[in-house]
């Protein structure tokens, strides 16, 4: 299932390559997000720590769905998903190759996020660091599975990337609070309870995940 | 003989609710902080209460659909989100009132309404799913692993939005659920009246989907047939 | 190979087939034929595994990596050349993806001068030969073909009719939805015929050309 889900994984991020346009926009929407909230600010102040970190993770939000959205549309032009149907490979294999792919354009946002914020918030890492990384892994762990399995539910919509966000938001708020936390955190912010939101992120991503393994099957195949 | 039922049914819960009123305002002590206003608990409650069972219903029978993939389960958990949001509208509107007269304000990001407003979200989401345009079978799975999805969604839900601020009132913290005995038998009497309430929604709910679903395989028939 | 017993499927209020019984043998072609609605395509789908019966049973005697379906969609990469897409595909389902077995591949279905260009830029007879070297890289046992040959040009379509006999001198069973049964019937060893979700013929093609008379020499679609 491992090497499937890598192949389909690695055909994903190279479409997502060669295309360009798409992942871009998701990345301008979140770089204009945090531009024109940065235009807020009265002069010479900086947003506070839980500001900074909230815009982090709505713009990582953002991203994701227009990412699964992106990643999804890919089978649509030849109906390759009834391709990946046939292949002898277990369904979760096809779950799981969005996944990572999905997480890994999560990651290359947030590599331009993160310094936008420093930028244009005025913000600085001063603690909390590790915590940090760690939440950040497991929350996008946690928003890529998820998203995986939810962009799987409409195919072929023209209000695709709406819809994806009415059903996606409300189920990742333990994930964002716990990824606002924990960015406050690296910003300067208090450092307390730091162990329990990485648990509340932890268990996130055991229940959805393993949620997701199996409930993916009823999603992706053709109308049954 | 079936109309007479259903007359009976909503005398019943229509006694039930006026009774259960009665007593609220006749029986139940005033508390002694918040004053009069403090009653609006025996409504918000019970409300708070049914709809949180109503979208159990929705994933449970979301679970049933995918084992079985029987229409009736899905009207059901169709039914059952509706009401459990009609019911989880009014225990935030009522929730909102009691807030601005106790604490001043209308709304607080406490762990119980944060989670009701978040299930509020999950289930708007559901019902707009219901009406995307896709083949129904596809649909109908769809719905299903949304229902249980936004279902497990909930204690992650509260234990986060409890650990990030929380200035609810902690109704059952104490034993003996904190509450005078009299306030316990309204409680009770509120949850029982809008229990049967709920029951009738969504049995009139399901069943107008029912009838929904025979009138369009009847069409569907008369279709082929020319 | 494929047996098929009492099989129904509905979507909803509508029943697309009802009580389908077949059987379809190793090394043979059997045609499926019928009006528009039919519920051809349906029955591949179900023959293939992508749909699940609401009623009967459908048995396959060989392994899921085994079956290769074509038809309309090519299942194809756009932005991906010809010869990533076979890469892919062959990756998928078991294959090391070696460039070697590829290109003879490509070769076979004479697109081995356009192994290195991007699958869109393709015409729909090209890439429906890419499609078919999909099919090809790994010999089917289940070969299922919905109207493959639909825009195809004449050479494009001897390939297709050469490459399904060669798979069934191979063993395969081969169940071919035609919009032409008058011009494959005789290719084929079995013809079926749907009508209104159900099997309203089912023998060999002297047997079908003598049942539906002057429409059996005319071409008649699918």
């Amino acid at each position: 299932m491992l090497k499937a889900a890598c192949i389909i994984a690695s055909k994903d991020i190279r479409l997502v390559m060669v295309r360009g346009g798409a992942w871009v926009q998701s990345l301008l929407l979140g770089l204009l997000l945090v531009f024109v909230f940065s235009l807020s600010l009265p002069a010479g102040e900086t947003a506070s720590p839980q500001t900074a970190a909230t815009l982090f993770w709505l713009a990582s939000a953002f991203c994701q769905v227009l990412a699964f959205a992106m990643l999804y549309a890919l089978e649509e032009p030849t109906n390759a998903r009834a391709g990946l149907m046939l292949a002898p490979i277990p369904v979760q294999a096809v779950w799981l190759g969005k996944a990572m792919a999905g997480m890994g354009l999560i990651l290359a946002s947030q590599a331009v996020f993160f310094p936008a914020l420093v930028v244009f918030l005025g913000q600085h890492v001063s603690g909390g660091v590790w915590f940090f990384l760690a939440g950040l892994l497991l929350a996008d762990a946690g928003m890529a599975g998820l998203g995986a399995l939810v962009g799987a539910v409409a195919p072929g919509q023209a209000a695709r990337e709406s819809l994806l966000s009415v059903i996606v938001f409300p189920l990742l708020i333990p994930l964002l609070l716990a990824g606002i936390r924990l960015g406050e955190a690296a910003f300067g912010g208090p450092p307390a309870g730091l162990f329990r939101w990485l648990g509340i992120a932890a268990a996130f991503d055991a229940v959805f995940l393993g949620a997701a393994v199996l409930l993916f099957p009823f999603v992706f195949g053709e109308p049954q | 003989m079936k109309s007479f039922a259903c007359f009976c049914a909503v005398a019943v819960s229509a006694v039930l609710l006026v009774i259960c009123q009665i007593a609220v305002i006749t029986l139940t002590p005033v508390e002694a902080v918040m004053g009069p206003v403090q009653k609006i608990f025996y409504v918000h409650l019970p409300l708070a209460w049914w709809s949180l069972v109503s979208f159990g219903v929705t994933a449970t029978a979301g679970l049933v659909y995918l084992k079985r993939r029987d229409a009736a389960s899905d009207r059901l958990a169709h039914a059952a989100a509706e009401t459990g949001l009609v019911l989880n509208t009014l225990a935030l509107v009522t929730g909102s009132i009691w807030a601005r007269r106790s604490w001043g304000v209308w709304w607080t990001w406490d762990p119980r309404l944060t989670t009701a407003l978040v299930l509020w979200f999950l289930y708007a989401g559901y019902l707009v799913l219901r009406r995307v345009d896709m083949p129904a079978p596809r649909r109908s799975a769809a719905c299903a692993v949304m229902g249980i999805l936004a279902f497990i969604d909930v204690p992650l839900v509260f234990l986060s939005a409890r650990l990030w601020r929380s200035i609810h009132p902690a109704v059952f913290a104490s034993k003996g659920g904190g509450l005078e005995p009299e306030m316990l038998t309204g409680v009770l009497l509120s949850v029982g009246a809008f229990g049967v309430f709920w029951l009738l929604l969504l049995y009139w709910r399901t069943r107008i989907f029912t009838l929904s679903d025979e009138l369009d395989r009847k069409k569907a028939q008369c279709t082929d047939n020319r | 190979m494929l047996t098929l017993k009492g099989v129904g499927k509905h979507f909803g209020a509508r029943v697309i087939l009802h009580g389908v019984s077949l059987s379809v043998p190793a090394g043979s072609i059997a045609l499926l034929t019928g009006q528009n609605g039919a519920g051809k395509s349906t029955l591949l789908r179900l023959m293939a595994g992508l749909l699940t019966p609401d009623a009967g049973d459908i048995r396959r005697a060989c392994p899921d990596n085994a079956i290769a379906y074509l038809g309309h969609a090519t299942f194809l990469y756009n932005e991906l050349t010809a010869l990533e897409n076979l890469s892919f595909w062959d990756r998928l389902n078991g294959g090391d993806g070696g460039n070697a077995r590829l290109m003879e591949t490509l070769d076979r279905v004479k697109l081995a001068p356009f192994a290195d260009e991007r699958a869109g830029t393709f015409s729909r007879g090209m890439a429906q030969r890419l499609n078919l070297a999909r099919v090809l890289l790994r010999p089917p046992s289940l070969l299922l073909l919905d109207e493959p040959a639909t825009g195809l040009d004449a050479r494009s379509t001897a390939m297709l009719r050469q490459e399904i006999r060669a798979a069934r001198d191979k063993g395969a069973a081969v169940i071919w939805i035609t919009h032409a049964p008058a011009d494959d019937a005789s290719l084929a060893d079995t013809i079926f015929s749907l009508d209104g979700g159900t099997l309203a013929f089912s023998g060999p093609p002297v047997q079908w050309r003598a049942k539906t008379g002057p429409a059996s020499r005319g071409g008649a679609s699918c």
